[in-house]
């Protein structure tokens, strides 16, 4: 089937958030810090309040309720009184009749700053002397992870140490969104988010407003990837609206996108492996250290997920992980794509390829050999659920045919790395294949309630009947709007459905984000129409006395076996069935003091195999091809699957090749899509892949989450084909030509 | 993902009227305890898991008494449980 957003996006008529536009609209503005780290001496807006065209000055003084925010630990400001924390940090706010007026009216907002010196790394957060950035200071969050014999010895030890830059989501539209004043006190506020009640409870808190007087409504989602899951403007624009009691429209440029959202964590990993001579691990130690730039954000959670995954997908009898986040006056980090998961795999990853080397062993057969197997138990004390098919996944990539390796003396420029800037004609190319696995979890962990909300209603129309499916779940591209629709056509066999928008006049349904909204949303539209088949079993009964356990809806009638019951309009007239249901998946448990605990709801598992060719004098690289094996449960939606597989995958090799946030005295030097490079068609190579369906007996369909996995494991995997094809250790991502060349350690 | 880990409970300490000497003890208490966060100009937040931000708002109340605070506004909130988000 058709997605309904494909065609409008395709054409250019999809109307994003940034598209909004309402009559008498003002247009707001954000006044940010220059500076990474300052005391602000005072703020004078006098003279912007005075000019033509400007309806809003504000600053922290015009926050009526609570004057921070934050997803776990509320301690970003909503405008910065006294502190400067990052770059970036929102300090005033405009509203005008124009956006020029507005950028010309915080031109003449006066703030008087003292300039600090900013800590700039985690590790620098960690040093004795160090500014503590908060009261507690600089250290947000440390979880411990202890298993088995700590003091465990093994006969074949490997160590590293690996960086990971602060990777960007990089999503196409910006942050934007339009706040409505309703006259009475409330707002409307249309915007594009990952979570619309989370954003609805933080936006009433700080409005002084009972949640019921805020409204959001999702708008066209230009991609999200964990970027839009904290708040940006949404407070800003109904503090304006409220102000200036005119609708206010928001929208970042690119260049204010950067400081506008949170990025994936840099980290810092140092890794000690132990293993016997037939290559069983003995042990894994790890010091992880990330920096959660300024604010909290979601770095508990990564922190969590780090020490959780960071022995990879293997049997590890003993295990000692310190995992901590660390507050800097770098941009705040939170969540992205595979967050915590990610930074530990390419390090994980890494360490079995040398210990591979050191045993003299298949990089894919020391894998296999330790390849965790449902029944073991993970370090954190969790039992390995199925299905697991960890050894089967890296048995599928190993085996699928490589790509044809044709001389490349000769070669059409744009099949070698450097393409047609006449970089190499052929000349010292070398190819490798490298391959890695990762994991990761699906659903929210660690005891949170997680659920979702549907309501399905059945209706017989002109056209016939019609089902209408009302969530809170965020469509960010992914197709979660198709698999709505399809549940509720498989689910009660009507194939007119329409899927509303979705908004706050529904339960929340969670964030869309842990590859959880197939699993949650898709669970609690399941159910709510299985809700509304057994009332129309019950009316079947109560109209017909017809005792049915199985019937199906063909054109117009109620049918059971090929034989008519009763047309649908009689069982409905002109009103409707309608349920709505909460969908609540199994519990999970916080980890205890040692990092045990029942902490995650599912496992999804992906192996890659990548071939890069290798410019080896220029340091220029080519991705040939990338294999992936991974277990989805059951394939909802086969394109949309496969979508989301590529589109990780490249999210993957901009990590492992080119995405970084350059970050200089805790400034971003490359805000712009100019300098900060994400892949293009140029780039993506080939994907070869093969999905396994193992159903997991307790969700829905036996579906698996499929949108973080494929991000995992193809960055290592890239790089281990680098390091085939150089020798090299290339122990930081993103890899630069510098690296390979020999020119930069 | 990230709500999972919310904090179970925070507590706000603001003192009336404004008072530098008590608010700056509050706030030292308060980063003493490892819990504590600015939460606005005169407003001190401890947050964290329940047991501890309960003890933590007993000895930051304590200091800033001690450094003469008169009154001291203290809303707490529980924020650990699913409910508060799509409650309707």
């Amino acid at each position: 089937m058709a997605r309904p957003d494909g065609v409008p996006k395709v054409k250019g008529e999809f109307e994003y958030s940034s598209d909004l536009h309402v009559d008498g609209m003002l247009w707001g503005a954000t006044l940010r810090s220059p500076h990474p780290h300052a005391s602000i001496r005072s703020i004078d807006t006098s003279e912007a309040e005075t000019m033509a065209g400007v309806f809003a000055v504000l600053t922290h003084e015009d926050v009526p309720g609570r004057k921070v925010y934050g997803m776990e630990v509320p301690d970003q400001p909503v405008l910065a009184w006294k502190k400067i924390r990052y770059e970036g940090e929102a300090v005033a706010l405009v509203a005008a009749d124009h956006p020029e007026t507005a950028r010309r009216a915080m031109k003449k907002i006066s703030v008087d700053y003292e300039v600090l010196e900013p800590v700039t790394d985690a590790e620098a957060a960690m040093a004795e002397d160090a500014p503590n950035l908060h009261l507690s200071g600089n250290l947000l969050r440390r979880v411990d992870v202890r298993h088995g014999d700590p003091r465990a010895t093994a006969d074949v030890v490997v160590t590293g140490e690996y960086e990971v830059g602060m990777q960007d989501q990089a999503f196409l539209g910006p942050e934007s969104g339009l706040a409505v004043p309703d006259g009475e006190g409330g707002v409307d506020l249309y915007i594009s988010t990952q979570w619309l009640h989370v954003d609805r409870d933080q936006v009433a808190e700080s409005l002084d407003l009972s949640p019921e007087m805020v409204r959001l409504t999702l708008s066209g989602v230009g991609g999200a990837f964990g970027g839009r899951e904290d708040l940006s403007m949404q407070i800003h624009a109904c503090m304006l609206a409220l102000h200036a009691s005119r609708p206010v429209k928001m929208v970042y440029d690119r260049e204010e996108s950067f400081y506008g959202h949170v990025h994936r964590h840099p980290a810092k990993m140092r890794y000690e492996h132990g293993a016997n001579t037939d290559g069983k691990l003995i042990y894994v130690r790890a010091n992880l250290i990330f920096d959660g730039g300024a604010y909290a954000s979601s770095s508990n959670a990564v922190c969590l997920n780090a020490a959780t995954f960071a022995c990879g997908p293997y049997d590890v009898p003993n295990a000692r992980i310190e995992s901590l986040m660390l507050y800097t006056n770098n941009p705040p980090c939170g969540a992205m794509r595979g967050f915590g998961a990610v930074q530990v795999c390419f390090a994980h990853e890494a360490q079995m390829d040398q210990l591979a080397s050191a045993l003299g062993m298949d990089p894919v057969e020391l894998r296999i050999r330790n390849a965790i197997e449902p029944g073991m138990t993970f370090p954190f004390g969790q039992e390995v659920p199925y299905p697991a098919p960890v050894r089967e996944i890296l048995d599928r990539v190993k085996a699928m045919p490589l790509p044809e390796e044709n001389e490349t003396m000769g070669r059409d420029l744009r099949e070698l790395p450097g393409g047609v800037s006449n970089a190499t004609h052929g000349e010292g190319v070398k190819r490798g294949v490298g391959y890695a696995v990762g994991f990761k979890n699906i659903g929210f962990s660690a005891g949170f309630d997680d659920y979702s909300t549907a309501r399905v209603s059945l209706s017989v129309e002109d056209s016939g009947p019609l089902v209408r499916v009302h969530t809170a779940a965020v469509e960010v591209g992914q197709g979660l709007v198709m698999v709505q629709a399809q549940i509720a056509r498989t689910e009660l066999g009507v194939e007119n459905v329409i899927v509303e928008t979705a908004d706050t006049r529904i339960g929340s349904a969670g964030s869309t984000s842990a590859s959880r909204q197939s699993y949650v949303t898709g669970g609690a539209v399941k159910q709510a129409c299985e809700a509304v088949r057994e009332r129309i079993f019950e009316r079947v009964h109560e109209e017909f006395g017809e005792e049915v356990d199985e019937f199906s809806i063909s054109g117009e009638n109620i049918v059971v076996d090929g034989r008519v019951i009763a047309p649908l309009v009689e069982l409905l007239g002109e009103g409707n069935i309608e349920e709505t249901v909460e969908f609540h998946h199994r519990a999970t448990y916080p980890l205890d003091e040692d990092g045990q605990g029942d902490v995650h709801l599912q496992y999804a598992f992906a192996a890659h195999r990548a071939v890069v060719e290798v410019d080896v004098e220029l340091g220029l690289v080519r991705v040939v091809e990338v294999a992936t094996a991974q277990d989805v449960g059951k394939v909802i939606n086969p394109l949309a699957l496969e979508g989301q597989i590529e589109g990780g995958i490249a999210q993957g090799l901009g990590l492992a090749l080119m995405e970084e946030i350059r970050i200089t005295d805790a400034k971003i030097q490359n805000a712009s899509f100019t300098d900060y490079l994400i892949p293009t068609i140029l780039d993506m190579p080939p994907v070869r892949m093969e999905i396994l369906e193992l159903a997991d007996p307790e969700s829905p369909y036996g579906l698996k989450g499929v949108g973080e996995p494929p991000t995992i494991a193809s960055t290592p995997a890239i790089v281990a084909a680098l390091r085939d094809a150089t020798g090299k250790k290339l122990t930081r991502i993103p890899v630069r030509p510098e690296h390979i060349a020999g020119l930069e350690a | 993902m990230p709500v999972y880990e919310r904090a179970e409970l925070s507590a706000e300490l603001k003192i009336i009227p404004p008072q530098e000497e008590s608010s700056e003890a509050a706030r030292r208490a308060a980063g003493e305890s490892g819990l504590g966060r600015e939460a606005g100009p005169e407003t001190t937040m401890i947050s964290g898991g329940r047991r501890e931000v309960l003890e933590a708002m007993t000895s930051t109340i304590e200091a800033a008494l001690d450094a003469g605070a008169k009154t001291i506004e203290v809303k707490i909130e529980a924020e650990g449980d699913a409910p508060r988000f799509g409650e309707e």
